[in-house]
């Protein structure tokens, strides 16, 4: 390590090309990165999924699995090695002396056989050193934890662990690919604020990947955005936050939920991906989906040129790929308000009768784990009324119970005691999963065509009717010759909602329908549902564990945790002022973009 | 742990429960009349009937069936139709041989399909010239596999004999390798393996496959997990994430695998060993078969039963042993 | 919008050409199936002589004139006794899956989708039967039924259903705990159509699969039963029997016991080849 230059970067990257075989097909996940992790500095990398930011930080690793035959071109130096054609022996050496890593998931990246205390010698080789690295995450009682196994760790500590084998031979460079996905918001800050820490007690650089901005915006000091495999812009985190100069940012910016987002528009969303890998390869990838592409963008790639016409990258000035001007792409950042009105606040509540009662309602479960059986009290006694034409919001994090409820109300499972009466229509329900939510094995017309069952109608009405609701979420007649599989994400998600929505329910329920969607397609479906219920003044229920997200659906926000619901209120009391604690510390947890305007 | 012990080992009794009456019931309806084991065709009608009451053979079913279970406990299983001995005598007799041959068979099978798997997962160069050849053995019937063997290695290159256990009468344990090392007979010892290698491997082909192909599978999904990927990140050594991380976590499905092909072996056995003329008790239940010897036929089936049964319980204590998530 | 629903997201052409050699080898596995099934049927009509009537010379060796795989002890023609053989062999060796298929699917998809005490009930009663040595209480059920072909297809049967009760119970299980189930059942779709359209589609690709890799293991059960005289009675040739019957003679005729246990083999060899190719092509479909 001494022997590294102190000026050096701790990482760079140069010309990096990944082609990677998945199921048979060969892909070229990275075109062409260049990047240099400079000492002590926090890089937030950006993306959306298939961006390749996942494979450039195995790359950087040196950990490209190789039954994906992967195929590398170009450079990645780190303190002094060649990540790429340095010797296996070599590559072990970085990553142990100058390497860390934390990983999205915390479960299945923690061995379920070994004791946390060992995982982390493993990498320390030291006891002493490892309780005291403990101590240094945040693990309280790091003795007593230390002979615990991961599964007996709530999601947070298994996170810390993590961190502490990352830090573990004070490394000069710690890549977090995702690391605060698979957690609540709450114990998202609390990560973030530790990687923050690390950065500022070791020294060490950080590469943070993640796929939403706000949480790069929170402690990176440089921010790189990724698309289709390669950088579209970097820059200094708030120069690219508040005057972003790539036509992607600008669409990730406006698309993103936050806080402050208007409820009364549309939501911007960016357009669908239209064009074939053919064509995206030639030009600007992102062409396809830019509001300003012209015939140059569709015919070159463009290069990645400082913003202020300087010429060389390096170091810490703003950079951008893109073929147009700076300012034009700046006008498209003051868009935004421009979106089309839409409905809020629906109907009154007093005047009709309720579309869900619950009362007194609490759930148990038994849980099977590892031979033992647990009993899980998931509600605790919930009383709910929603109005004819209402709109709620139920936010919790995870075991709260608030999917327990959704599914109750559905009548998917028995309650353990209290009353649940669902008026004349019934509910219908939009599920997490899409994709296994739709029968793989029946084409979209039989999924759609079913639901008509009981209104024994022929053939021909039964198909015309199935058109009518396709054409209602936006996608063609041809659709219903199609199998789920065969459709996109976003797509699926359409097809899910007009099954629940054909026939007008008494309650439309939705399970987190978007979680799984990337930020733009998550809008577009929010868009979607609003749109919906302004047409056909439909009563939903939303569940999800997103604030913003909350807030834009419901009228009225509920605040559900431990089985219990423990704010209830319009949207703008709940998230403006809220009266408890619980609904306090979640929006204190939020990741908002403060920069931006 | 404890509470988890205390289950498997009542299940295993209750598994032990249900073959005996399972082979009871067999043994009643079966059309051998056991009481001509005692006194031969001959017998006066007189003498029968005195036998039968003897026997129990008046008393309603379940009272028979607690007899049953009494004299079994007792190491009493009635008398052979065709030996006329006693069930048990001749189980003593024959049993050792064939555990002998079963357990060198099954060290063999596990140290094939660890082979088979390994070199896989891994991808040892060559490993495939291994793994073929290996594959198709595994397809063909074992007596095949006897004949072609016998062929091969005696008739035409004469290196290994093709029948017996290579003794004439064993010592106090019973298994050839143990007692000529006891008794520190070097010839013996060596004729005990050359006789013991061609059934063994014969036996240990077809089990070696199933074993190795669950362990490969588990091997090659705990190389993709994220935890492996971890153990690589700390930049240990590529054989310390092998031994600490990737082994532990793959072993528990192809153990469950090696308790089942043992009970599989145990019927293989029956066939490798009337080709093999190994004394066994495979050779003696392929003896009982044809003359419909039942009161044998139901002692060898209880006797390899409760070996697989414990067996199999055993494997699941060990895998609960090396899970810290089963035994909460 | 209906170009990205055909246009996949990295489709590259010489793939699919990879994929369909894949497919052809696939399906000619799959062919070599039928092959062997039509050869088992018409075996008495392929056959060229009477299997079981001394027909030439004692012992003729392999490729004689009008007996290719020779005569046996008693002058009867191999061919002829091996092709009836395999007949009763792969006969035996469908019916018994079929019928494990059968049992093992009926109590698989009562227990996975009914779920609840009856599930329990099922799963238990499958259990007990997995945890017994199959084999050797086939043989005891053999040994107590009176010997011959019938009984020991029989006594198979009654041990091998369990197998398939367990896989295919899983699969129905977690077929009926998948969110499209419950979405059918939101929708207002009586139980039944629920089951028979939104669960046993599911299922059936892991039965055929199931079923398909199990016939070679049957097929090399039957023959060593079969070897140890748990089959038809003397004249009639099957191929374990023929191979056990004429033990002695291996090392002076050897191809007499050793032709029918090749046979085996080759039943055994198409058997599991077929199957991983229809594995193969269920799982290229999903």
């Amino acid at each position: 390590m001494s022997a590294t230059d102190e000026k050096a970067p701790a990482a760079s990257i140069a010309n990096l090309t990944v082609a990677l075989t998945r199921d048979g097909v060969r892909a070229e996940v990275l075109r062409g990165v260049d990047l240099k992790i400079q000492r002590g500095e926090i890089v937030g990398l950006v993306g959306e999924s298939g961006s390749g930011k996942s494979v450039l930080a195995l790359a950087l690793m040196g950990l490209l699995p190789s039954s994906s035959r992967p195929e590398t071109t170009g450079t990645i130096t780190i303190a002094g090695t060649d990540m790429i054609d340095g010797s296996a022996e070599q590559i072990r050496a970085v990553r142990r002396h100058e390497l860390g890593v934390i990983f999205q998931d915390p479960m299945t990246s923690l061995n379920p056989t070994m004791r946390v205390g060992r995982q982390i010698t493993e990498a320390t080789g030291d006891k002493a050193e490892s309780l005291r690295l403990m101590s240094a995450v945040g693990i309280q009682d790091a003795a007593l934890r230390f002979t615990v196994y991961p599964h007996e760790l709530s999601g947070g500590l298994r996170q810390r662990i993590m961190a502490a084998i990352a830090s573990a031979g004070r490394p000069s460079l710690i890549i977090a690919d995702e690391p605060t996905t698979a957690l609540d918001v709450t114990v998202q800050a609390q990560v973030l604020d530790l990687l923050r820490q690390l950065r500022d007690e070791f020294g060490c650089s950080v590469v943070l990947i993640t796929h939403d901005l706000a949480v790069a915006a929170q402690i990176a000091d440089r921010i790189a955005v990724l698309y289709a495999g390669r950088i579209a812009e970097l820059g200094p985190a708030d120069v690219v936050l508040r005057e972003p100069t790539h036509p992607y940012t600008v669409g990730l910016l406006n698309s993103r939920l936050a806080l402050d987002t208007p409820r009364d528009t549309v939501l911007q969303t960016l357009r669908p991906e239209t064009a074939t890998v053919a064509e995206r390869m030639r030009g600007c990838a992102y062409s396809s989906r830019c509001p300003l592409a012209d015939d140059t963008c569709r015919a070159q790639q463009p290069p990645l040129l400082a913003v202020d016409g300087s010429g060389a990258v390096d170091g810490s000035e703003h950079v951008r790929a893109c073929w147009r001007d700076a300012a034009t792409v700046r006008e498209l950042a003051l868009t935004r308000s421009d979106a089309p009105r839409i409905l809020v606040s629906g109907s009154s509540t007093e005047s009709a009768a309720p579309a869900v009662v619950v009362e007194g309602v609490h759930q148990r479960f038994v849980v099977r784990s590892g031979g033992r059986k647990r009993e899980v009290h998931a509600l605790r006694g919930i009383d709910l009324t929603i109005g004819a034409g209402e709109a709620v919001s139920i936010v919790g994090e995870s075991g709260s119970g608030k999917s327990t409820l959704l599914r109750a109300i559905a009548g998917l499972v028995p309650v353990t005691s209290g009353r649940v009466d669902v008026a004349r229509g019934g509910a219908q329900m939009v599920f997490q999963d899409a994709g296994s939510s739709l029968t793989p094995w029946l084409s979209v017309g039989e999924i759609l065509g079913e639901r008509l069952l009981p209104l024994r109608l022929g053939k021909t009405e039964t198909a015309a009717r199935v058109t009518t609701a396709l054409e209602a979420i936006g996608l063609p007649a041809s659709v219903s010759r199609v199998r789920p599989a065969d459709l996109s994400g976003g797509q699926r998600q359409r097809v899910a909602l007009a099954r629940a929505t054909m026939i007008p329910p008494a309650v439309l329920l939705c399970d987190e329908p978007t979680s799984a969607l990337d930020a733009s397609l998550a809008a577009s479906v929010l868009n979607l549902i609003r749109g919906m219920r302004e047409e056909l003044s439909m009563t939903v229920l939303f569940v999800t564990h997103d604030l913003s997200v909350a807030r834009l659906m419901g009228d009225r926000v509920v605040v559900m945790t431990e089985g219990r619901i423990v704010e209830d209120g319009t949207a703008d009391q709940v998230i403006h002022h809220p009266e408890h604690p619980y609904t306090r510390s979640l929006l204190a947890s939020v990741p908002e973009i403060e920069a931006v305007r | 742990m404890t509470r988890f012990l205390l289950r498997r080992t009542g299940s295993a009794v209750v598994l032990v429960l249900v073959l005996t009456a399972v082979v009871f019931v067999l043994q009643a309806v079966s059309p051998g009349d056991p009481v001509k084991a005692y006194l031969g065709n001959n017998a006066s009608p007189a003498a029968i009937a005195a036998q039968r009451q003897a026997l129990g053979l008046n008393d309603p079913l379940p009272v028979q069936y607690f007899h049953y279970i009494v004299h079994a406990l007792q190491g009493n299983l009635g008398m052979s139709l065709r030996t006329r001995r006693p069930v048990m005598a001749d189980l003593h007799d024959f049993l050792p041989a064939t555990v002998e041959l079963v357990a060198v068979a099954f060290v063999l099978a596990l140290l094939l399909g660890s082979l088979y798997a390994v070199s896989g997962s891994l991808r040892w160069p060559g490993g495939a010239f291994f793994r073929g050849p290996l594959l198709v053995l595994a397809t063909a019937p074992p007596f095949l596999l006897a004949l072609g063997g016998i062929i091969l290695f005696y008739a035409q290159l004469q290196v290994l004999p093709a029948a017996g256990r290579g003794v004439d009468s064993t010592g106090p344990s019973g298994f050839v390798l143990i007692d000529s090392i006891l008794g520190g007979d070097a010839t013996e010892f060596v004729a005990g393996v050359q006789h013991l290698v061609l059934p063994a491997v014969i036996l240990s082909i077809a089990p070696s496959i199933s074993i190795g192909r669950i362990l490969r599978s588990s091997l090659d999904s705990t190389l993709a997990s994220d935890y492996v990927r971890t153990a690589r990140s700390k930049g240990l050594r590529p054989i310390v994430v092998l031994g600490k991380h990737v082994v532990r976590n793959s072993l528990g499905p192809g153990l469950s695998m090696a308790g089942l092909q043992l009970g599989f072996m145990f019927a293989g056995v029956v066939v490798v060993e009337q080709v093999f003329s190994w004394p066994g008790i495979g050779n003696y239940l392929a003896a009982s078969i044809p003359t419909s010897d039942f009161p044998a036929i139901a002692g060898v089936t209880l006797v390899l039963g409760i070996i697989y049964i414990v067996a199999n319980a055993l494997v699941d204590v060990l895998q609960a042993l090396a899970d810290p998530r089963l035994n909460a | 919008m209906s170009a990205d629903l055909t246009a996949r997201r990295f489709g590259v052409p010489q793939v699919t050409i990879a994929r369909f050699a894949g497919r052809r080898l696939n399906l000619a596995l799959v062919g070599l199936l039928i092959v062997v099934t039509l050869v088992a049927l018409f075996a008495r009509v392929l056959a060229p002589d009477n299997p079981v009537q001394p027909i030439g010379a004692l012992n003729l060796p392999l490729g004689s004139e009008g007996h290719l795989l020779g005569t046996d002890g008693i002058g009867r023609d191999i061919l002829s006794r091996t092709l009836i053989g395999i007949q009763t062999s792969w006969f035996s060796a469908l019916v018994v899956v079929a019928s494990g298929l059968v049992i093992g699917g009926i109590i698989g998809v009562a227990a996975g989708v009914s779920g609840g005490w009856l599930d329990n009930l099922l799963m238990r009663l499958t259990d007990l039967f997995l945890a017994l040595p199959g084999t050797l209480v086939a043989i005891a059920l053999v040994a107590a039924l009176g010997f011959g072909l019938q009984n020991t297809l029989i006594g198979i049967a009654i041990v091998w259903w369990p197998y398939y009760a367990r896989i295919i119970r899983g699969e129905a299980r977690a077929m009926a705990a998948r969110p499209h189930v419950e979405a059918a059942r939101l929708a207002g779709i009586s139980r039944t159509r629920v089951v028979f359209r939104h669960i046993l589609p599911g299922v059936v690709p892991t039965a055929i699969v199931t079923a398909s890799l199990d016939i070679g293991n049957v097929v090399i059960l039957l023959a060593g039963l079969s070897f140890l005289g748990l089959g038809q009675a003397a004249p009639a040739p099957e191929l374990g029997a023929d191979t056990a019957r004429n033990l002695q003679q291996l090392l002076t005729q050897w191809w007499v016991p050793v032709v029918p246990g090749l046979a085996v083999l080759l039943l055994s060899l198409v058997a599991n080849l077929g199957g991983d190719a229809i594995r193969n092509l269920l799982a290229g479909r999903r």
